[in-house]
């Protein structure tokens, strides 16, 4: 089994925020009014965070874009009450809406912020995409398809991507690749299986100095930075 | 001592009115609620950055007041402290009625309430390693347990009621330190992240509780005209210095450990950062600075001061949670080494909502109701003693004599005092409450 990974340069990423909105509008994660950004209510499932160091003859600002990190031993999984947060079999974390009864504690256990709350009825409310067919072995039980206010959101990997790339017998981390890694104009980003040798993530990861985000906590993220 | 309970009769204006102002709010509240459950969350104060508000600082408010309750009544029926007795029933009561407004705090907070059932999938849909689905199996079994213990007092199978009290004690403490568990064992979350956390809340838990129980019992034998015993009340206060200075040391100790190391910039916010005056003042401030001095000083030994005392700390209390669940929550994670810029990295603000005010309001409301109602149905008051009801034929007397009055203005009075009269000659008999209250309440309610 596959174990799907990324690989962001930081060298590379300019902070254009194209990755976001290539996010949004591939899962149609609603926009979000001024005023629910005012009061951070607006749902998101990317982020591009702006971290400063040093002051003004030697500051410097590094552009860190966070999906979910997807990791290996997740917190929110960890807490979800009703299992509607779950790790796939190949790595992916994935939020069941049918299941979710939007308690918001995996978005206090997430030492990301990975996780965003749908806090207002949106106008479109349904993926405009159609689901491919189900294979239960690899994905468990399929999200429902519709979205509805009052659940926790999060990044998927792009699994429809990859599900339908496997019925189709395309190779995933070249030809298919997440929304995000296809949108980036700098090529910051590579996507990929971490368990397969040769493929460009595990290149990437043996020839760079890479780091993980809060590696403190032990969650063992599926996300790679490489550094400057 | 032989002490006799009887319950309310709910005749008077004071009881009607109360009663009619709750349902109102609690009304109100039940709207409010509707209008979020339609619209979404965005109407309520919480964010991204602060997922939980106010129905969650209720919760675990309302569950640490009823664990304390029901722990405290375990003094009269474990462990044989008789002169408790006379508060023994109300506290369970308390318990009761207050574990039930916490349950419906939590639905409140859930976005998608009709799936609220998945939350008792114990072992089958449910993931058993959350604290919010061990909790799930806590507060339930709190709820069907402290129903059955209230039963047991009320029937007065002695034996049964030690054993039972003894489950309902170990459950109580195990409900608060779960509840603590679900802050404590939050890793992502520095300012929460202690293993102290859940021992904190059971201090909490009790010392709120017991400062509730004094507070409902001052008001309680004021307004049904009882006579309170001040060496009870003097007692009582005893207990809560114990409990305000074990929680001190507990917080001391929690904040040190963070202080200590070196990580220390979330628990720097709790102490000087915007919020800081919500601890130093509201919940430092009123729930150990304020009643310690009251209760330490020996000339203000009196129950009005002991009263004082015991609002401030269940008021305290409250801010202890609303620091803990809001503020405390407010402090941006630290993704990455350096100062994250922008909203990501900025300090999460909390904007009081009319609509969970409105909620805020019902929830409380609703206590208070099911507590009143609680007093008229089950017999939960201790009995008048002989003085008390000479007392109060005395003060009764000339309002009586109005009464006519009255009943010119309007004829629907008239029956309801005439309904009255016998009740009361059955209640200075020493009989226990008679069928005819319940049958007059549901017109009472109405009326009110």
């Amino acid at each position: 089994m596959a174990r799907w990974g990324m690989i962001i340069d930081l060298d590379k990423c300019t902070g254009c925020q194209e990755c976001t909105i290539a996010c949004k509008e591939e899962n149609n994660v609603p926009h979000g009014s001024l005023e629910e950004q005012i009061h951070r209510q607006d749902p998101y499932w990317h982020k591009v965070i702006a971290a400063s160091e040093g002051e003004y003859p030697t500051a410097k600002v590094e552009m860190v874009p966070m999906p979910c990190m997807h990791c290996d031993n997740p917190a929110c999984v960890m807490v979800c009450p009703c299992k509607a947060t779950y790790r796939r079999n190949d790595g992916i974390v994935m939020q069941n809406f049918r299941r979710c009864i939007g308690c918001k504690y995996c978005m206090v256990a997430c030492p990301y912020g990975a996780r965003a709350y749908n806090y207002k009825e949106q106008e479109d409310v349904q993926y405009n995409r159609i689901d491919p067919p189900l294979r239960r072995d690899l994905i468990g039980n399929w999200p429902f398809p519709h979205r509805a206010h009052g659940m926790v959101e999060k990044c998927t990997f792009c699994f429809h991507r990859i599900e339908k790339a496997l019925m189709d017998g395309q190779e995933i981390g070249t030809e298919v690749v997440p929304a995000c890694v296809e949108a980036c104009p700098a090529h910051a980003r590579t996507f990929g299986d971490l368990d397969n040798p040769d493929s460009e993530v595990s290149k990437l990861l043996s020839n760079r100095t890479s780091i993980i985000l809060r590696e403190a906590m032990g969650t063992q993220p599926k996300v790679h930075y490489l550094t400057k | 001592m032989e002490l006799n309970f009887v319950s309310v009769e709910g005749h008077s204006k004071n009881y009607k009115i109360a009663v009619g102002v709750l349902a109102g709010l609690f009304l109100l509240g039940l709207i409010c609620y509707g209008i979020s459950y339609y619209k979404g969350h965005y109407l309520f104060g919480s964010s991204n950055v602060i997922p939980w508000g106010f129905p969650i600082v209720l919760t675990i408010y309302f569950i640490g007041l009823s664990a304390g309750s029901l722990i405290l009544s375990t003094l009269v029926y474990v462990f044989g402290q008789e002169k408790y007795k006379p508060i023994g029933r109300m506290a369970v009561l308390l318990a009761i009625v207050l574990i039930f407004g916490a349950l419906i705090g939590i639905a409140i907070d859930l976005g998608r309430p009709e799936n609220f059932w998945r939350l008792f999938m114990f072992f089958y849909w449910n993931n058993m390693t959350s604290m919010f689905a061990i909790n799930g199996i806590l507060y339930s079994g709190y709820f069907i347990i402290s129903i059955a213990y209230l039963g047991i007092i009320l029937s007065g199978n002695k034996a049964w009621m030690k054993r039972w009290g003894i489950l309902a004690i170990g459950w109580a403490a195990l409900v608060h330190m779960g509840t603590g568990a679900i802050f404590g064992f939050m890793a992502a979350r520095e300012a929460w992240f202690t293993p102290i956390k859940p021992l904190e809340f059971l201090t909490c838990a009790i010392t709120s509780g017991l400062a509730l129980l004094i507070v409902v019992l001052v008001l309680t034998m004021k307004f049904t005209g009882r006579d309170l015993r001040k060496d009870m009340v003097v007692s009582l206060s005893r207990l809560l210095i114990m409990f305000i200075c074990i929680l001190a040391l507990l917080i001391f100790l929690d904040k040190m450990t963070h202080l200590y190391s070196p990580e220390r910039a979330a628990v720097m916010f709790s102490l000087t950062g915007q919020y800081a005056w919500i601890f130093w003042v509201l919940q430092i401030g009123l729930v150990v600075v304020l009643p310690l001095i009251i209760l330490f000083n020996k000339k203000l030994r009196t129950v009005n001061w002991i009263f004082i005392a015991s609002v401030s700390v269940v008021i305290g209390i409250f801010f202890e949670r609303y620091f803990l669940v809001i503020s405390q929550a407010a402090f941006p994670q630290h993704y990455y080494p350096g100062h994250i810029e922008g909203v990501y990295g900025a300090v999460g603000t909390f904007a009081i909502t009319p609509v969970e005010m409105g909620i805020t309001l019902g929830i409380f409301t609703m206590v208070g109701l099911l507590f009143l109602l609680g007093l008229k149905f089950l017999k939960a008051l201790p009995e008048k003693t002989a003085e008390e009801l000479a007392a109060e034929a005395a003060k009764l007397a000339p309002p009586k004599a109005e009464e006519p009055l009255k009943t010119e203005a309007s004829p629907k009075a008239a029956e309801s005092s005439a309904a009255d009269a016998p009740q009361k000659t059955e209640e200075a008999a020493k009989t226990d409450a008679p069928s005819e209250n319940t049958h007059a309440n549901p017109d009472e309610n109405k009326s009110s």
